[in-house]
């Protein structure tokens, strides 16, 4: 599969892989305090260059990644989500971060949910995570909509060793269970 | 560009994109404190494994990085050499980083030559740079038997911006006039080849 050639569109976003051109928005994203403050916290963009391209590389070496999120009335790019599963994870996860102009407006459910279901039919994982700071009420709200429930809590593997997260998620059987109420 | 079919060949090694198999041995090599004492230090492996996808991203939308050298003759992955410029870098750099167990045969100096040529031939660049750590003696060997020179002192960017590098380096211009003297030494001395590779050995990472 050429990840290039990956494109998923919802109402009104397009999911698609890392793109070269996406850079200046995801170091905005990534400078952004609020946005970032539950993905690791703001960073200097030397570092989320590394950020950028280590998120590019993991489409090349796995095949899968999150996709940068495209409004599709505007063009621009709101953000980056989908599966996220670097080395030492602690689980098969769909996680999402939208720059703040894009917040309260469904985009994070919309996207997930497409997301979701391409990770259990084309990837075919059998359980989807979500990792989710105590304090993120947002994405908690998120995680909820799409029928996740919390599983457990855990420590991220470095770089991220100092975070603790709740672990919500579901099974493929769950989702197909919860799906349509998620669409309507 | 097809990353497949970029591969440079030396005498003794292959270097080309890194490549999934690659992910263990650089695992190692980020894990081994002698060799990740200029680099910043040790990395457990996840975090290796992201540097990894950064490197492999970095073919990817910027078109180079350091290669995989692989010696020819065993078929193992020796380590990391070439081209690498990430946002905020101090300049055009081609590094070196080999595993410990493959200092000291000029496996450095053979690459780097490579990789410069390449850099310089397919890329445009300039300048070439390395940033060498001012206590990194072996490094500064294969600069210099590179004929690069100290130019300048750098901080590094972030995540690293603790770290204040020696900038040695070359021009395109310096660098060529040194390859047709190679050559045309290399010329002369084709029937003492054997004898002159011998003499290239030396201890370098």
């Amino acid at each position: 599969m050429n990840p290039a050639a990956i494109r998923i569109e919802t109402p009104r976003l397009i999911l698609r892989p890392t793109a070269p051109e996406d850079f200046e928005s995801w170091a905005a994203f990534m400078a952004d305090a609020d946005a970032s403050k539950f993905v690791g916290g703001p960073q200097l963009r030397p570092v989320a260059w590394r950020g950028f391209l280590s998120m590019a590389g993991a489409w090349a070496i796995q095949g899968y990644a999150m996709f940068s999120v495209i409004e599709k009335s505007s063009g621009r790019w709101v953000g980056r989500l989908g599966p996220w599963v670097p080395e030492g994870w602690p689980g098969k996860e769909v996680s999402w971060g939208l720059v703040r102009s894009a917040w309260g407006k469904g985009y994070a459910t919309e996207g997930a949910t497409a997301a979701i279901d391409w990770a259990f039919d084309t990837l075919g994982w059998s359980e989807v995570i979500h990792c989710i700071a105590p304090d993120n009420t947002p994405s908690q709200a998120v995680a909820q909509r799409l029928g996740s429930r919390p599983l457990r809590t855990t420590n991220l593997p470095p770089p991220f060793e100092s975070m603790i997260v709740d672990v919500w998620g579901q099974t493929r059987e769950e989702w197909h269970t919860h799906r349509a109420r998620v669409a309507s | 560009m097809d990353l497949r079919t970029v591969r440079l060949q030396t005498e003794r090694l292959l270097l080309r994109p890194p490549a999934m198999e690659d992910v263990d041995a650089w695992a190692r090599l980020a894990a081994d404190e002698e060799t990740m004492r200029h680099l910043g230090g040790v990395q457990p492996r996840t975090v290796a494994w992201r540097n990894f996808a950064f490197a492999v991203g970095s073919w990817h939308l910027q078109g180079f990085y350091g290669f995989s050298v692989i010696e020819k003759a065993s078929g193992n992955w020796i380590g990391r050499v070439g081209p690498l410029q990430p946002e905020g870098w101090p300049g055009t750099e081609v590094g070196w980083t080999l595993a410990r167990e493959f200092w000291g045969r000029g496996y450095a100096f053979e690459a780097a030559t490579a990789a410069i040529d390449w850099a310089f031939d397919h890329l445009r660049w300039n300048e070439v740079i390395h940033c060498i750590d001012d206590d990194n003696q072996v490094s500064m060997a294969v600069a210099t038997k590179l004929g690069s020179r100290k130019l300048r002192t750098a901080q590094m960017p972030a995540p690293y911006e603790k770290m204040v590098v020696d900038v040695w380096g070359q021009s395109r211009d310096e660098w060529l006039a040194r390859a047709r003297e190679r050559s045309s030494t290399t010329e002369r001395n084709s029937t003492t080849k054997d004898t002159k590779d011998t003499k290239e050995k030396q201890v370098q990472g």
